[in-house]
């Protein structure tokens, strides 16, 4: 890519994100419409004699957010590690962007890795290298591109994080909440179709957290992109999903779009979401709303 | 020869025994070298500057004390050798034993302990907080093969960089033994080097510098294997770092004997 290029895409998505989100969700025939960009079947894991996830069958499609929902130590992040390939499924296969990743010669796996983007948990930002050198070490890596070049893309991804001017910045030095952000700006440096988050709201104050939830949905927006957000926040869950997955002690409950879940009359779901708005103490008529799925 | 390319991503597993860890070990070793053969044409190239980067980490930065230990070895030499051949008088052909226990022993030894101390813990420490933080998986999602970004750099330096740290020990500790020794006996330096030189034959110096190679491969990779396995957070670090030390330093007496032993039937 020329600087030229670089440029042009900068500020289509700067002008793409100073935009306030308009997009309606998808129905359910056009959801279903869509290709499938990741397809889990049948997998099954345990640690040792553990079992942790019981037979998942998931698929999320094109432009999609899914967000997989679940109380702490339900095998979020396990499923997350599979479905990017850190943990080659036991039984079961994963595919993604319609290849399996289990079966694909080196260089094919490389292509794919291109393709998607992870940001996890706590970050894990190289802690040796400033913000910049973080965001910048994919292109470095696995491209050709010329130092003025990736420059430029950094700090386009920087800027469509809300971090441009902390790029020289060791990762010590950020809050919580500038270090997801960072992260996700090194998830989408090489442009992935798809997405991966790890708890992106999880230990960030309310304001902090709603407004990674918009940053992720514009996100979607701007660069055309599929979205799977592993998350034990139900309001934020409710904002950005299209879909949510709710996991259950390894068990997926329900697959559905959000009304559905809201309105769910399975006693487990609703334990799930109950219990949440109950540890929040959150004022009881808006309990009651949430209840009522109002 | 996948299952060694692959061999980092065994990770997560602990390698429990320690014949686990000299397997994973010799993985890491086939994978390291691996990449440093073919990385170029898979798109995963083991960078020249990092492995300058660990060099002048090694190397370079540990001059100093390197110069002090083997100044000071070279010293105790020629203290220890004066004394017990002036048991019978033969002062003069101190520099026999300390030119070759120098080129062969002492050198690739201190050298081998001081990097195990210095580098190999600190590459411990690193992988060990690498891992914990989740950047090796940040890596492997990334499609950066981890062994080749960071295990790669690591293995060429160490292997490079130690037989240059003896070869630099050799000339400090044969300086600093003529010295004492040409004032002690009222003889000249130049004669001590000359005579020094003499008696050393060029597989002395392989054999030390042989060694020194064969250290740092192990300490590279007692550190890496250690690095890679730690578990239970900032603890954890700590654990393995000084493990990698321990261990290393074993290995690098029990394989000098070995060394010893062999090269010399
Ligand atoms: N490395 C591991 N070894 C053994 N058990 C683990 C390991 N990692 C996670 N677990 C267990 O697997 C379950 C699911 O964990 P995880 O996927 O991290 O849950 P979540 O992300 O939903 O909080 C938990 O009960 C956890 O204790
Ligand atoms: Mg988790």
């Amino acid at each position: 890519m020329t600087s030229a290029e670089s440029q042009r895409e900068a500020l289509h998505h700067i002008a793409a994100l100073r935009a306030e989100s308009t997009a309606q969700r998808p129905t359910e025939t056009e959801l279903m419409a869509r290709p499938k960009v990741v397809e889990v079947d049948h997998l099954d894991f345990s640690f040792g004699s553990r079992q942790v996830l019981y037979d998942i069958n998931l698929d999320v499609r094109a432009g999609e957010i899914m967000v997989i929902m679940g109380g702490s130590g339900s095998g979020k992040t396990t499923l997350l590690r599979h479905l990017v390939g850190l943990m080659p499924p036991q039984p079961g296969k994963v595919k993604l962007l319609n290849k399996d990743m289990g079966s694909l010669k080196p260089n094919e796996l490389l292509d794919l890795k291109r393709k998607i983007g992870v940001a996890f948990q706590f970050g894990a930002l190289f802690s040796s290298m400033t913000v910049a050198e973080n965001v910048k070490l994919p292109l470095r890596e696995l491209t050709d591109l010329g130092e003025k070049t990736m420059d430029i893309m950094a700090n386009l991804k920087l800027e469509v994080v809300n971090l441009s001017g902390f790029g020289g910045l060791m990762p010590a030095a950020l809050s919580g909440g500038m270090v997801k952000r960072a992260s996700i700006a090194r998830a989408i440096v090489m442009d992935p179709k798809l997405l991966f988050l790890d708890e992106p709201s999880s230990g960030l104050d309310p304001v902090v957290s709603s407004a990674l939830d918009d940053l992720i949905l514009k996100l979607r927006e701007a660069m055309d992109i599929s979205v799977v957000v592993v998350s034990h926040d139900i309001d934020s869950a409710f904002k950005i999903a299209d879909r949510i997955t709710v996991l259950d002690q390894g068990h997926i409950l329900a697959i559905e779009r959000v009304e559905a879940i809201r309105n769910s009359t399975n006693e487990r779901v609703q334990n799930l979401l109950n219990r949440r708005s109950v540890e929040a103490e959150v004022d009881p008529a808006e309990y009651l709303r949430r209840l009522t799925g109002d | 020869m996948n299952a060694a390319v692959r061999g980092f991503e065994a990770i997560g597993r602990r390698s429990a025994g320690f014949f686990d860890q000299v397997g994973y070990g010799s993985t890491l070793l086939a994978a390291s070298i691996y990449w440093l053969l073919v990385g170029w044409r898979r798109r995963q190239p083991v960078r020249i500057r990092m492995i300058f980067h660990e060099m002048q980490q090694i190397g370079v930065a540990a001059l100093p004390i390197a110069t002090l230990l083997s100044g000071t070895i070279g010293l105790m030499l020629a203290i220890q050798s004066l004394y017990s051949l002036g048991l019978f008088g033969a002062e003069a052909y101190a520099y026999i034993g300390i030119a070759l226990s120098v080129a062969r022993e002492f050198s690739p030894l201190i050298m081998a302990i001081l990097v195990a101390g210095r580098s190999g813990s600190a590459i411990a420490a690193r992988l060990a907080t690498m891992t914990i933080n989740q950047e090796v998986d940040a890596l492997q999602v990334m499609g950066i093969n981890p062994v080749r970004y960071l295990v790669s750099p690591v293995v060429v330096a160490l292997a490079l960089m130690l037989p240059c740290l003896a070869m630099w020990a050799n000339l400090v500790s044969e300086f600093t033994a003529g010295f004492y020794v040409s004032a002690a006996l009222n003889s000249s330096f130049g004669a001590f080097v000359n005579d020094s030189l003499t008696v050393l034959k060029t597989g002395d110096i392989w054999h030390g510098i042989g060694k020194a190679t064969l250290f740092g491969v192990l300490i590279a990779l007692v550190a890496v294997v250690n690095g890679s396995t730690v578990s239970g957070g900032a603890e954890g670090v700590g654990k393995v770092t000084t493990l990698s030390v321990v261990q290393s330093i074993c290995m690098i007496v029990v394989a000098d004997m070995l060394f010893a032993y062999i090269a010399t039937r």
